[in-house]
């Protein structure tokens, strides 16, 4: 049993977009190429209008949602850094746009909801993809 | 007069660390229970239904290990706890419409010998929504949930010794229940000496992971009649799935399927919060038994730890709350066992625990962006 490998992502028809561009060092998120609203998961097409939808750049800026510090090893990977910080992000570009990342290098202690952070692409242990991180930006609220 | 569908057996087998059997064993050994409960014959049933995560035995073959070799009605539903409400329901709702005449409902799991629910072991590959979050060791059930009561705390000023008091309470509900699993004594402080999953959550807001097996037995109001036991009513029954199921993008974390479907329960029923005597609330973890605490209206947002201090969540206070000690403490049948302490405790054979002239029960199901819940009563 391979517990070093972090789970590694199936991409799919609806989410290719999105690894493609972390493999080149970018956040691209779903949108609607009609209405213009942001939708993650990725759709092949946009739920509120049914426009078709490709994948933009967004700034990867966003504030804390939750977090948890994970201290219990239940999943596969990451076993040096534990406890190691999890958050869901709320990105800026639209309310409800939203990611979950490791935060990384994050002291458990100083780590708050609301928090700001910024989205930072790091290659995933055990393959070829990269993921979507966060780390703090700035002060506490 | 319409035809009405009522509980009328109930069975398990016993539960435990590692049964070595088999989910249809278990299975098995529930369902003849249920109908030895009942005084029915295997003869008499035609219909079954089952839900699982593929970690169990189908229906038919279920039906086929206790004699049962023609059904007219067949459910097999592939979800977690929060379908241990709907699929009761559905069932009733197949016994009024006339596809059947009585069935059985089942949930056998090896919940903690086989594949258990607080583990993703190995390397996996992860598709679905999962993919994005899977990659930062971000999979499991309990991480959801401790994700979600950081907001309630950061929100509404609950703390871990709120969550605590849910635990405690229902371990000392346990301690009467000869089946429980997790029957040795906890307090406050033994809670918050218990170790971390996931922070804000300890080992103690975690249900307890067990083998076993429950099933129930529905049939007619008319044929009930020629039954063993008093016939336990269905009242009224809600449920609420939104957002695409998603842990992530459910909007406020604060805030479960509850939300939905306890309006829809109270309107359909008429009944309200004050008229429940024993509230079988999901608890896969505590907070689940928090949020639902408050969205089913037994008390306000932010007052499930003064609700429990002031011992209104037990014997002699507003309702009692996991007599059995829910799956935090008797075990972890995926929900089937709220049914089966509801059961007994309307039809006054819970010995020790007997919530004294327990009229209307609540059992709930599921947690998060998806669940439901069903009022039971005595038969007057
Ligand atoms: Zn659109």
């Amino acid at each position: 049993m391979d517990l070093q490998t972090p789970p590694q992502p199936v991409p799919d028809a609806d989410s290719a977009g999105f690894w493609a561009a972390t493999a080149a060092g970018e956040l691209r998120l779903c949108r609607c190429a009609d209405c213009r609203r942001w939708h993650q998961p990725p759709l092949e097409r946009c739920p509120a209008c049914g426009g078709a939808t490709g994948f933009e750049l967004v700034s990867g800026c966003g504030r804390i949602k939750s977090f948890i510090v994970v201290r219990h090893p239940a999943v596969p990977g990451y076993l040096e850094d534990l406890p190691y910080v999890v958050a869901i992000v709320d990105l800026d570009e639209q309310e409800g746009l939203r990611l979950p990342g490791r935060l990384l290098d994050a002291d458990p202690a100083r780590v708050d909801v609301g928090r700001a952070v910024r989205a930072e692409i790091v290659d995933l242990p055990g393959g070829d993809f990269r993921v979507v991180a966060f780390r703090l930006a700035g002060p506490a609220p | 007069m319409k035809r009405r569908a009522v509980l009328v057996g109930i069975g398990r087998t016993a539960y435990s660390r590692e049964s070595g059997r088999s989910t249809l064993a278990m299975a098995a050994e529930a369902c003849r229970a249920a109908l030895d409960d009942a005084g029915l014959s295997a003869a008499a049933v035609d219909g079954i239904a089952n839900f699982q995560v593929m970690d169990s035995v189908m229906g038919a073959s279920v039906a086929h290990a206790v004699g049962i070799d023609e059904l007219a009605w067949n459910l097999d539903l592939v979800g977690g706890g929060n379908f241990a409400t709907s699929v009761v329901a559905n069932t009733a709702m197949a016994i009024e419409a006339g596809a059947c005449e009585a069935a059985l409902v089942f949930r056998s799991l090896n919940g903690r010998s086989g594949r258990r629910f607080g583990r993703a072991d190995g390397a996996v590959r992860v598709s679905g929504e999962n993919q994005f979050a899977a990659p930062h060791g971000y999979l499991t059930p309990p991480q959801w949930m401790a994700m979600w009561a950081r907001e309630h705390q950061s929100k509404y000023g609950s703390s871990c010794e709120d969550l605590g008091r849910i635990a405690v309470t229902q371990r000392e509900h346990a301690k009467a229940n000869g089946n429980a699993l997790a029957r040795r004594a906890l307090d406050l402080e033994g809670y918050l000496a218990g170790r971390w999953i996931n922070e804000p959550l300890r080992v103690y807001d975690c249900a307890f992971e067990c083998d076993g097996a429950v099933a129930l037995l529905l049939t007619t109001h008319e044929r009930a009649r020629d039954l063993r036991q008093l016939p336990v009513r269905l009242l009224g029954h809600a449920e609420s799935t939104g957002h695409g199921g998603s842990w992530v993008s459910w909007p406020t974390f604060t805030s479960m399927y509850s939300a939905h479907a306890a309006p829809r329960l109270w309107a359909r029923t008429g009944l309200g919060p004050d008229d429940v005597d024993v509230a079988c609330m999901y608890d896969c973890f505590t907070y689940t038994v928090m949020v639902t605490l408050e969205e089913f209206g037994f008390c306000e947002r932010g007052g499930v730890g003064r609700f429990f201090a002031e011992g209104r969540a037990t014997y002699g206070g507003d309702v009692v709350v996991n007599p059995h000690g829910g799956l935090l403490s008797e075990g972890y049948i995926h929900g089937l066992n709220h049914h089966y302490e509801a059961a007994l405790q309307l039809r006054g054979q819970a010995g020790s625990r007997q919530v004294r002239d327990a009229m209307i029960a609540l059992v709930t199901a599921g947690a998060g962006p998806y669940g439901g819940a069903i009022i039971y009563s005595r038969e007057a």
